[in-house]
């Protein structure tokens, strides 16, 4: 969780030296979805485009990872809020710059903050399909119709880091644990329309 | 992996061969290997899951051979000692008594779920839930479904597998399986 640190706001007016709002922009979504660990390989990316010091990039992009990312934590959402953070002495426009550009993202970044946050693996595709089986080496002849799923399940991105593991699981319902899976889920319906009530 | 048959003790052993009669047997949808797997290693026997897996599948296998040949409870015995040599003394005697009891009662049974390719669906458990704040978020509020699927692979090997949903996947999730259940209807 990062939180905003005195030289931070010193640091980000090495931005002065950008060559344009586009690289500043760039910088600060770069910025954002990096994490922590990434910082160092992206400072040296960056350092060329803006003329300074192997250090002083690093600096930058610390500082602008911390502002970002405490923006999106505090859930700030208005220009007001996010102005106020600034020290009084920063330059004028390229704090202008910042709001704007940390304005138009917010809400993209707390949807992937929202994402990349830990949670137990989540299900990304659903396949199915209904077979009716004909005969079989016990019995000659039925007609019973069965449900063939398959769920892709991915494991904790966080845990995978950028090659996130997908596993399938394959399995057969009857009609009787059909209805079983459908009486679950309407009752969490149910719960869903109830707090979303509240 | 069946010299560690071995390792477990019998009252384990006997645990484990009364399951997979009871599920050959469908009084029981599965076989709790990972359940027991657990006890037995608390009891401080060192046998993992995998050892443990490839042991019901054998002990499966046998018990679902005999059944078909309608073997007695003697020609178990002696079929036993002439293949797996290694079976130990106190084992052997849980598959002797075990099939005593149950083993003629094992249903030859005309039944569509014989043929059991991928795993059954067993039970479904469900939570609801709202993440209220995150090391990125202070204040999230963001609402999602857990899911606790129970699955009988082909073996009736009983395992769980858990995921989370968005609300919005929730939604199109049991879209999905109204569509499957109308489909059913009709087919």
């Amino acid at each position: 969780m990062a939180a905003l640190r005195d030289g931070d706001f010193a640091a980000l007016q090495i931005l002065l030296k950008a060559p344009s709002k586009d690289a500043v922009r760039q910088l600060c979504q770069e910025c954002f979805s990096s994490p922590p660990a990434a910082l160092g390989p992206l400072a040296q990316r960056a350092g060329p485009g803006l003329a300074v010091s192997a250090e002083e990039a690093e600096q930058l992009v610390s500082a602008l990872h911390n502002l970002t990312r405490h923006v999106v934590y505090r859930g700030l959402s208005r220009a007001e809020d996010i102005l106020c953070l600034f020290p009084e002495n920063f330059h004028q426009n390229l704090k202008n710059l910042l709001t704007k550009i940390i304005l138009d993202n917010i809400s993209a970044w707390r949807n992937e903050a929202q994402a990349s946050q830990i949670s137990l693996p989540r299900l990304v595709d659903m396949d199915w399909r209904v077979d009716i089986k004909t005969s079989s080496d016990s019995i000659v002849r039925m007609a019973v119709p069965t449900c063939l799923l398959q769920l892709k399940i991915q494991e904790d991105a966080a845990l995978c880091g950028n090659n996130p593991v997908v596993s399938a699981l394959t399995m057969e319902l009857s009609k009787e644990t059909l209805d079983t899976m459908l009486e679950g889920l309407g009752r969490i319906r149910d719960q869903l329309s109830a707090v979303a009530n509240k | 992996a069946t010299e560690k048959i071995r390792l477990i003790p019998q009252d384990f052993f006997a645990e484990l061969c009364e399951q997979i009669i009871q599920h050959m047997n469908r009084k029981i949808p599965g076989i709790n290997t990972v359940d027991l797997c657990q006890r037995i290693q608390t009891s401080g026997v060192d046998i993992n899951i995998g050892d443990l897996a490839k042991i019901a599948n054998t002990l499966s296998f046998l018990f679902s051979t005999a059944a078909r040949n309608n073997l007695s409870t003697e020609e178990l015995v002696t079929t036993l000692g002439s293949g797996v040599s290694m079976l130990p003394k106190h084992a052997v005697q849980v598959i002797r008594h075990v099939w005593n009891e149950q083993g003629k009662a094992i249903a030859v049974s005309e039944d569509a779920r014989d043929m059991a390719t991928v795993g059954q669906f067993v039970d479904m458990k469900w939570k609801l839930g709202v993440a209220m704040s995150s090391d990125s978020c202070r204040s999230l509020k963001y609402p999602y479904v857990t899911v606790t699927l129970t699955v009988a692979d082909p073996s009736g090997q009983i395992t769980d597998k858990s995921f989370e949903m968005t609300v919005p996947q929730f939604k199109n999730f049991f879209r999905q399986f109204k569509e499957m259940a109308s489909v059913l209807e009709t087919v």
